[in-house]
């Protein structure tokens, strides 16, 4: 590349580059340093370094083992069920779609509206004095579940969780359905091969690349849920919805423990970003394969 | 054949009501009067009135929403729009020249797959020595890192999709690259501009974790606001003015996202495939 040209390159990715390099690497720094003193509000512009101490803290502490815990298989069950319910949804409905185009405006309605309103949402609906959902489980059943006591409050969680981000999984694979090449459809269709054998041998393996990115999002998305959660129930009776992200919250605002919380924080770093390299080069291997 | 048509529209039905039910029973609740809420908790309004949107709309020691509507709308538009300043210039290098293939643009990208957590610590002591805790500049900063990713994606795809002809002849008419950017490069990326505004526009307006870790006071968004409703200490919560306030928080990205829903389907793909 000729010196004229390396220059205007750089010009042209310097604005992102500092952006980058401002709000992000100068917080990269501090989180190390922090990470390795001891530090409260009071002591926020002098740490007194503690080199590993933060972290065996963290490591040393059940209640970070269980938000880990807890996120691992929220992410898990809400992706899996999200996908599910959207592959349905997409592929089912597609003929209905593919003539009234507005209905998919209707099903996306949820996943527009912030998780944290949704979250006070479900509060409301939930409510044991004003809440819809307790006042016809009554009327109709004579019964009425605790939604938000320690035993149901995992299930509560993940159908908030999964009703709302069902549209996502359901837009995506909805895209891709339609682009799926309609001749062997058309074919199948003329042989007489029953819908069901079409989409199972022919149509699913085709969405399987997408699926597989579905489920990898809301796994991500699962796996560090915060707003709507922590507007429901917070972190739940005896901080049974203690998710990573509630975890690290908490020590930081509630209890003060700024060196604990960026310990936690850059665990979890290190987890999402193994994580991250693992799910890529599985996927570079697929497609080369 | 019918059958099925009616079926599908029953899947439809359902999915769409249960999917859609908090929002429902919340618009519901707030068109119910103050004394009906919890005597009445059905679907069915006895009495429908506006008094709750009343309260809401009216300025009072409490409850000032228009300041909140109005931190949402700044910070939500910067971080909405300043991802697309950052990323046309390098997403042209990108494309044309392989600029930032090996480290910046994966980096870019895979901050989407990161708790937002892991930010909000660092950048809350950065801001507080900066003098940026609770301010709306600086909640729009980090509502625009949370956009960098899908715009970077989005800008890129569009710009390999211009033809290279189109530029070549702009650079044999004797143009300078600023005037083949901004006159052959920029015009044809209106469209994907406008995608990456009402995504990051959308998911800008609904974050709340930063609006709750950097903002105390004067800087507060409406998500985080309309929280506070919910902490009342002493007394109930006042059901009726509680759901107002959250359908007025909802209902901005709520019309863009319906308006502009084919929009949004199509980005997904094109975002979800190459990241």
């Amino acid at each position: 590349m000729p010196r004229h040209t390396r220059r205007e390159t750089a010009v042209l990715a310097a604005p992102l580059v500092l952006f980058l390099l401002a709000i992000l690497g100068f917080p990269v720094i501090l989180s190390v340093v922090y990470g390795l003193s001891e530090t409260t509000f009071q002591t926020l512009r002098s740490p007194s370094f503690t080199g590993l101490d933060n972290f065996s803290r963290v490591i040393a502490d059940d209640r970070f083992w269980q938000a880990a815990w807890f996120s691992l298989r929220f992410g898990v069950i809400t992706a899996v069920l999200q996908c599910a319910l959207g592959l349905f949804l997409a592929v089912y409905l597609a003929p209905l779609i593919a003539r009234h185009g507005w209905t998919v405006a209707v099903l996306i309605m949820p996943m527009v509206v912030a998780p944290a309103m949704m979250g006070l949402m479900y509060r409301l609906s939930l409510h044991e004095f004003a809440g819809p959902i307790p006042h016809y489980m009554w009327q109709w059943f004579g019964w009425s579940p605790a939604f938000l006591n320690a035993r149901n409050v995992f299930a509560t969680v993940v159908v908030a969780e999964t009703l709302q981000w069902t549209p996502f999984a359901f837009l995506l694979l909805l895209a891709a359905y339609q682009t799926l090449p309609r001749d062997v459809a058309e074919a199948a269709r003329v042989d007489g091969t029953r819908p069901w054998r079409l989409f199972w041998k022919i149509e699913l393996p085709l969405l399987m690349p997408t699926l597989w990115i579905a489920l990898f999002i809301r796994f991500i998305d699962g796996f560090r849920v915060f707003d709507n959660i922590y507007t429901l129930v917070g972190s739940g009776p005896g901080g049974i919805t203690t998710s990573m992200s509630i975890y690290i919250y908490e020590a930081f605002l509630r209890q003060g423990d700024i060196g604990r919380a960026l310990a936690a924080a850059i665990l979890l770093f290190g987890a999402a970003f193994t994580l991250l390299s693992l799910a890529q080069r599985l996927g570079r291997r697929r497609r080369a394969a | 054949m019918k059958l099925h048509s009616v079926l599908r529209w029953a899947v439809f039905a359902v999915a769409a009501f249960v999917m859609n039910f908090p929002i429902l029973a919340t618009l519901v609740t707030a068109l119910k009067p103050p004394g009906e809420v919890t005597r009445n908790p059905s679907l069915w309004i006895e009495s429908p009135t506006l008094e709750n949107f009343a309260i809401v709309l009216t300025v009072s020691d409490r409850l000032n929403i228009y300041a909140y509507l109005f931190n949402s709308l700044t910070a939500a538009l910067i971080g909405a729009i300043l991802p697309i300043l950052l990323c046309f210039p390098v997403a042209w290098a990108l494309a044309r020249r392989g600029t930032g293939r090996a480290v910046l643009f994966p980096l870019v990208v895979n901050l989407r797959a990161l708790p937002l957590i892991i930010f909000a610590i660092p950048l809350y002591i950065m801001y507080a020595t900066l003098g940026l805790l609770d301010t709306r500049v600086g909640l729009g900063l980090i509502l625009a890192v949370v956009n960098l990713p899908l715009a970077f994606l989005l800008i890129v795809n569009a710009i390999q999709a211009i033809p290279l002809e189109l530029e070549e002849a702009a650079r044999m008419d004797g143009a300078r690259l600023p005037r083949i950017l901004r006159r052959v490069v920029l015009p044809l990326c209106r469209p994907a501009f406008l995608t990456t505004f009402i995504f990051g526009f959308i998911t800008a307006w609904n974050e709340f974790l930063f609006g709750l870790m950097l903002t105390t006071q004067k800087a507060v968004p409406v998500t985080v606001g309309a929280s506070f409703f919910f902490a009342t200490s002493g007394g109930g919560v006042q059901w009726g003015v509680a759901a107002a306030v959250m359908i007025v928080a909802a209902l901005p990205p709520l019309v863009l996202g319906v308006v502009m829903y084919r929009r949004i389907g199509g980005s997904m793909l094109g975002g979800a495939v190459k990241g």
